[in-house]
């Protein structure tokens, strides 16, 4: 709907669509003609306002033509808008909107100012050598950190906005030269489409970015530090950030990602191999050691060293419990303490960890309703999963699924859950891009970073596994052509 | 026509077929097999096996080169739709039969070694609902399972291989040929349903892009298979000499008494877990191509249709009619023998000559 030239009905059509306490109409007039101001309150800059937009009016004395006035504001983020809709959703966003009698477009003023937190190091990524700073739930400032990162023209954001309610600003972010096109066209098209209230949290996003519903496995990416994010952007992928939200969302998604820890990449080239190999093998043993030793303890009593045999045999003489039974009861313990720790208050958690880590442990033990065999290996599970944080929920249910199966069908079933989770892993594709990449299929070149942490001038090239353009990073001499 | 930019396999993985799903369903009951017909000269009837897969594949890979169309589209060119149907029939038959002795094998390995304190059946039904959501996939599943199944194939091999290596004697199969050429033929005769593995690369015909060189490559392949599992036979025997036939299961039976498991248990699991792991896949695969044989001549458009029918006949007859499998078994084994040759390796030669020469003629029009 266009803007009216009466400056009454116009005014009369927002009060009725700007009910809110918050909203301010300011009427003034604007050299001969009449005048009203529209702002809500809190998130408009006042000083900015009174300095920019108030001084220059009360000082204005000529006739009123769009082009006279537009010149006449210092707002650097002013625009001239004629559509009804166009000009209340600028005003929720943050701007100030100016509607003068006998023009049929308003003036909007970019004078948005929203509390914000400091940047400070996201809990989720806490590294000992490199950028600590992380994401903030405000859009621009994640943007300027972003362009801090890489700057370049090609760093390109388009802007969309999602929610019936909320409309949440969302901004695409890619390198122009290197992420393909088909691929950011994709994404533009899946973010228009969404049609939801509200956008609280970029995960909100996310849900409706994956193109499986029904697979247990990620399908997009998402880091809290700019560090990550330009690099994940520098291999092709395309991000999202969400207004309101630290963490930024990156398509396409490879399982390979999640064991990549940015200290990989600071550290040297040895180390960061030998942390990546303890990281695919704390996982193995998480997801696998809880299962193969009820499934021995079960069925497979030969597999178990004589030794070691007679120790279980000790520790679980007169456990009410089953082996199966014992370790799903002690792992479902030990998933309640990782749930209440979590969401407990940090000092309560310490308690928490201490009684329920400890003594309830001990004291099971003690009280023979476990074996220490059992609190053990649920103890190092746990911990191992921790090596790779992004995927724990994943794999505590991967994991539980896993010590069923053992209890049920022993490790023929287990060696059968592997391969069916093996077949959906290698036959899945999010974006064109194989889940399991590049082990299935096998792309050589993208080895030099998966088990193996190559020397960064071995990583002459973007990995293949991504549909990226412009594949070499590194170039051969200073004015070295690009392929 | 094949889309030249939609290839389902790349050379690689084809390579890597051979090497991790070929040699695996040999080492459980097949060795055991050949010794019982052919005793020291075990490792020349299944020399002989691979030499006729050899040349079957040789063929094979001829007709893959400059491939114009898929197996199916160029049958359907020559013969058209019904014969090529009629002979798909034959195919769908001889791959429910190909399965069935391997499976039941599997079973009984999983039953007897693995479950010998509570063996049931049920223990071994995870196998088909495995096999049944594989065979819901594309071809590209094939490859892609290569690509990291040849790992688990060669570490298993390499574990069986060094902890059975220690209590060979080696003298035991000599003097070479002193059973007599009947017998090896007889062996070799009796082993046909483990072998034939040259008729899955004439279904990947148009499938993948031939490399220059390629053949060789192709061929080199399957020869390191071929060698493992001769040489796996000359272990075999070497380790338990004139017992051998009665060692049923050559897997989990050749390492036993390696010095190392004495002190800190049966180590040799892992390699044999790795060797079970790939041989779910290895196992799968006359299911798969009987799936979709069954999906091609019968145009059943559901894949979990044709998915059901095939695992369903299979598992129906291991489970409910077990105790006739044996019966079924001992036919497949010592009466299907040509059956199985002509299936394997006559027709697939036949088959790919033909092809190559369609290609050779479109090549010169």
């Amino acid at each position: 709907m266009k803007l009216e030239q009466n400056l009454d009905k116009n005014l009369e059509l927002f009060k009725s669509k700007l009910k809110s306490d918050d909203v301010t109409f300011l009427n003034l007039n604007v050299g001969s003609s009449k005048a009203f101001l529209i702002f809500v309150n809190d998130i408009v800059n006042k000083e900015e306002l009174g300095h920019l937009i108030l001084r220059p009016i009360a000082r204005y004395q000529g006739q009123v033509t769009e082009k006279k006035l537009f010149d006449l504001f210092l707002s650097p983020e002013k625009t001239k808008i004629n559509q009804f809709e166009d000009c209340l959703k600028e005003v929720l966003l943050g701007s100030a909107l100016l509607v003068v009698d006998g023009l049929t477009s308003a003036f909007s003023f970019g004078l948005k100012q929203f509390e914000r937190r400091a940047i400070t190091e996201p809990p989720t990524s806490t590294v000992l050598k490199g950028p600590r700073e992380g994401f903030v739930e405000s859009l621009p400032v994640n943007i300027s950190m972003m362009r801090r990162k890489l700057k370049s023209p090609d760093l390109i954001f388009e802007n969309v906005t999602v929610g019936r309610y909320s409309k949440t600003p969302i901004s695409l972010c890619y390198l122009g030269g290197i992420a393909d096109k088909a691929l950011v066209e994709k994404l533009k098209n899946k973010l228009k489409s969404i049609k939801i209230d509200a956008v609280l949290d970029s995960s909100y996003i996310s849900k409706f970015l994956c193109e499986h519903n029904i697979s247990i496995f990620k399908q997009v990416g998402n880091t809290e530090k700019p560090d990550i994010l330009a690099a994940k952007i520098l291999e092709g992928r395309v991000a999202i950030f969400v207004d309101g939200s630290p963490i930024a969302l990156t398509v396409p998604y490879l399982l390979l990602e999640d064991f990549q820890s940015p200290s990989d990449y600071y550290n040297s080239s040895y180390s960061a191999t030998v942390a990546r190999g303890i990281r695919f093998l704390s996982v193995l043993i998480a997801l696998f050691l809880p299962a193969f030793f009820v499934a021995s303890e079960l069925f497979h009593l030969q597999l178990i060293p004589l030794s070691f045999l007679l120790t279980i045999v000790n520790s679980i003489k007169g456990i009410p419990l089953s082996p199966s039974y014992e370790m799903f009861f002690t792992l479902m313990i030990f998933e309640i303490l990782n749930e209440a720790s979590v969401r407990m208050p940090k000092y309560v958690g310490m308690v928490v960890s201490i009684v329920g880590g400890l003594v309830l442990g001990e004291t099971a033990v003690t009280a023979g309703i476990i074996s220490a065999p059992t609190l053990m290996i649920v103890a190092l599970s746990g911990i191992c999963l921790y090596t790779v944080p992004e995927l724990e929920q994943t794999f505590s249910v991967l994991r539980l699924v896993f010590l069923i199966i053992a209890g049920a069908f022993g490790c023929y079933g287990i060696l059968a859950t592997i391969a069916l989770l093996f077949i959906h892993l290698i036959t899945f594709e999010n974006y064109n891009t194989p889940l399991f990449a590049p082990f299935s299929p096998l792309i050589k070149d993208d080895m030099k970073d998966a088990f193996y942490k190559g020397f960064l001038s071995e990583l002459q090239f973007r990995p293949k596994s991504l549909r990226n353009k412009n594949k070499r990073r590194i170039l051969l001499n200073e004015e070295g052509e690009n392929d | 026509m094949i889309n030249k930019n939609q290839y389902e396999l790349s050379f690689r993985q084809v390579c890597l077929f051979l090497i991790a799903l070929v040699p695996v369903s040999k080492m459980f009951m097949m060795p055991s097999v050949l010794a019982k017909h052919s005793n020291e000269d075990l490792w020349l009837s299944a020399l002989l096996n691979f030499s006729l897969d050899f040349i079957t594949l040789f063929f094979v890979v001829l007709s893959c080169k400059n491939a114009k169309n898929t197996l199916i589209g160029a049958l359907e060119d020559k013969f058209g739709k019904t014969k090529t149907k009629i002979l798909f029939c034959f195919y769908l038959l001889y791959f429910l039969l190909k399965a069935l002795v391997p499976i039941n094998e599997q079973k009984d390995y999983v039953e007897q070694t693995l479950y010998n304190l509570t063996p049931t059946i049920l223990y071994f039904c995870p196998f088909f609902l495995v096999a049944f959501f594989f065979c819901l996939k594309h071809l590209r599943v094939l490859g892609r399972t290569s690509d990291v199944v040849w790992f688990t194939t060669i570490v298993g091999i390499l574990i069986i291989f060094a902890l059975s290596l220690g209590n060979m004697d080696i003298s035991s199969i000599l003097p070479i040929g002193a059973n007599g050429v009947s017998n090896v033929v007889k062996g070799s005769f009796s082993s046909f349903t483990w072998f034939g593995d040259a008729l899955y690369l004439m279904f990947f015909i148009g499938q993948f892009k031939f490399e220059e060189g390629g053949t060789k490559k192709i061929l080199l392949s399957f020869l390191c298979s071929a060698v493992v599992i001769v040489l796996f036979t000359i272990i075999f025997y070497s380790v338990f000499t004139s017992i051998a036939f009665r060692q049923k299961f050559a897997l989990t039976e050749i390492s036993k008494y390696a010095t190392v498991i004495n002190n800190i248990g049966r180590f040799d699991y892992i390699g044999i877990m790795l060797i079970l792991f790939s041989n779910i896949f290895s196992l799968s695969l006359p299911l798969y191509f009987a799936c979709k044989i069954l999906s091609y001549v019968f145009s059943i458009k559901y894949k979990w249709l044709s998915a059901t029918i095939v695992i369903g006949i299979q598992a129906i007859v291991l489970i409910f009619f077990n105790q006739y499998v044996y019966s079924i078994e001992n036919f497949v084994m010592n009466d299907l023998g040509v059956f199985f040759l002509i299936f394997s390796n006559v027709i697939p030669i036949i088959i790919s000559l033909l092809i190559k020469k369609e290609n050779k003629n479109e090549v010169a029009v």
